[in-house]
């Protein structure tokens, strides 16, 4: 299929995001009706994963026409596969991150009597990833880009806020310490694993979620085991009585995940996690058919926070609609001039900021480069001027694109 | 694999036409539609070159299609 490859990015975000809000609203189910410990709803969820998750990955591997069913979900996928070693490092650091976070939050959830107020900070991973691509990232955050995803953390932050608890210290330092960073760290090493080429095609989101769910329940098991065996072996328990459920929530987290991995290869990781945080807006339906099974939750009807949690809404969606707009791409033709080697142009071209690729070409042109900028105006200043000061360049002609369709 | 990038001109008034054929061709990762000397930058993977000559051979044929310049990928660097 030949789509915009802008539509499949916010497909595979909103999708996830939609998936991400189910299984958030069935946890709640669970957690109320059938495993009311956080630790051992947590444990539990994940001893029955890496079962469900192997089975669900073995499926996706059978071949239908040559193809594997998970191709469906993403093209990169042939089956199940060892992990590869360029992979391993990546896997331990995104596995301890998700892990750590994971903890962390389960933490925060049985030590405060409501921590929904201290939860919803949890929105400013957004700006953490922000942050760390600016540091850290060849392709920086814009202005734009900036302004777009505060708007959608505060929007997130107002959609999800509870006026019934209050700010705990301590339970904020923990999102701000823990649970924040270590999901960066999940969140970057993953994308990291999807930007990966493993032999010679991009690596899959099924198989890097397969691997790290493992990682992350061997290091979850591990640490609750040490720290307090009861729990483990009341997960051992909870998993028996509540095998649906629990493999419901697993199924559903399993796309999710996997979306959003795909998603992330290719946007940034702050703007993949922004346009996730619309979930708290896909939450609205499946919030309203809980509030029907479970008394304790109830549909808000205070007008006040009627208007925050709208207030809200309105943010992430304008400022999801804004990354959307946002985005300047354009191919630049070089000819080199004689005595420059080829090979070292591309390396210095490669290393300008917003440079998405660039191909030694045999015909007219000696090299020609696509370019993924937020405005015009950071094509001058980010790569006309670059490109400028590039000696060995002899001349270059600047091509923007209007529309542009990709193979999926 | 042979990568190639095929830069298309065409006729005033051609443009959707082209478009619509070309979204429909096989071998295609990408196909832009762009200011300057050009008016379509066609993106292609083929397994070898005789596939290539095909695949320009089938550009060639869409009707609107003034010119067509095509440039064999030697090195790639990608995201």
């Amino acid at each position: 299929m030949r789509i915009r490859k802008k539509y499949l990015f916010y497909f595979l975000s909103l999708t996830s995001a939609f998936a991400y809000a189910a299984a958030a609203s069935l946890d709640g189910l669970i957690s109320y009706k059938y495993i009311n410990d956080p630790w051992v709803l947590g444990l539990s969820f994940f001893l029955v994963g890496i079962v469900i998750t192997f089975f669900i990955v073995i499926i996706l591997s059978l071949p239908i026409k040559g193809k594997s069913i998970g191709s469906r979900i993403d093209p990169s996928f042939r089956r199940l596969r060892l992990l590869k070693k360029e992979e391993l490092g990546y896997q331990l650091l995104a596995s301890m991150g998700n892990a750590v976070s994971t903890l962390g939050y389960y933490f925060v959830v049985s030590m405060f009597i409501d921590s929904s107020v201290v939860l919803s900070f949890s929105q400013l991973v957004i700006i953490y990833l922000l942050i760390i691509e600016s540091i850290a990232e060849k392709n920086a955050p814009t202005l734009a880009e900036v302004q777009s995803s505060i708007i959608v953390t505060f929007g997130a932050m107002l959609g999800s806020i509870s006026l019934s608890g209050g700010i705990n210290v301590e339970a904020l330092l923990i999102v701000f310490l823990i649970i924040n960073p270590a999901w960066v760290l999940f969140a970057s090493y993953q994308r990291k694993l999807k930007l990966l080429k493993i032999d010679d095609r991009p690596n899959d989101s099924i198989n890097i979620r397969f691997w790290n769910f493992l990682f992350t329940t061997i290091i979850i098991s591990a640490i609750i085991f040490l720290i307090n065996k009861e729990i483990f072996f009341k997960s051992i328990d909870a998993m028996h009585s509540s095998f649906f459920w629990l493999s419901l929530g697993v199924i559903i987290t399993f796309f999710s995940v996997v979306l959003f991995i795909r998603a992330m290869g290719i946007g940034k990781a702050s703007i993949t996690q922004a346009v996730r945080a619309s979930s708290i807006i896909f939450t609205i339906p499946f919030i309203y058919i809980l509030s029907h099974v479970i008394p304790n939750i109830s549909f808000v009807t205070d007008p006040v926070m009627l208007l925050i949690k709208l207030m809200g809404i309105v943010l992430v969606v304008l400022g999801v609609i804004s990354f959307a707009l946002t985005e300047v791409r354009a191919y630049v033709f070089i000819n080199a001039k004689g005595g420059y080697s080829i090979k070292e142009l591309m390396k210095k071209i490669w290393a300008i900021k917003g440079v998405d690729a660039v191909a030694a070409l045999a015909g007219t042109y000696d090299i020609i480069v696509k370019i993924r900028i937020r405005t015009l105006g950071k094509g001058y200043e980010r790569i006309i001027r670059k490109l400028e000061g590039i000696e060995g360049i002899w001349e270059f002609k600047w091509q923007s694109i209007l529309k542009e369709w990709e193979e999926i | 694999m042979i990568k190639a990038y095929i830069l298309v001109r065409t006729y005033v008034g051609k443009l959707e036409n082209v478009l619509t054929e070309m979204k429909k061709l096989s071998d295609v990762e990408s196909v832009a539609v762009v200011t300057g000397d050009y008016d379509i930058i066609v993106k292609a993977h083929v397994d070898t070159l005789e596939d290539l000559m095909e695949l320009t051979d089938k550009i060639q044929l869409i009707d609107g299609i003034k010119r067509t310049t095509t440039s064999v990928i030697e090195k790639e660097i990608t995201l």
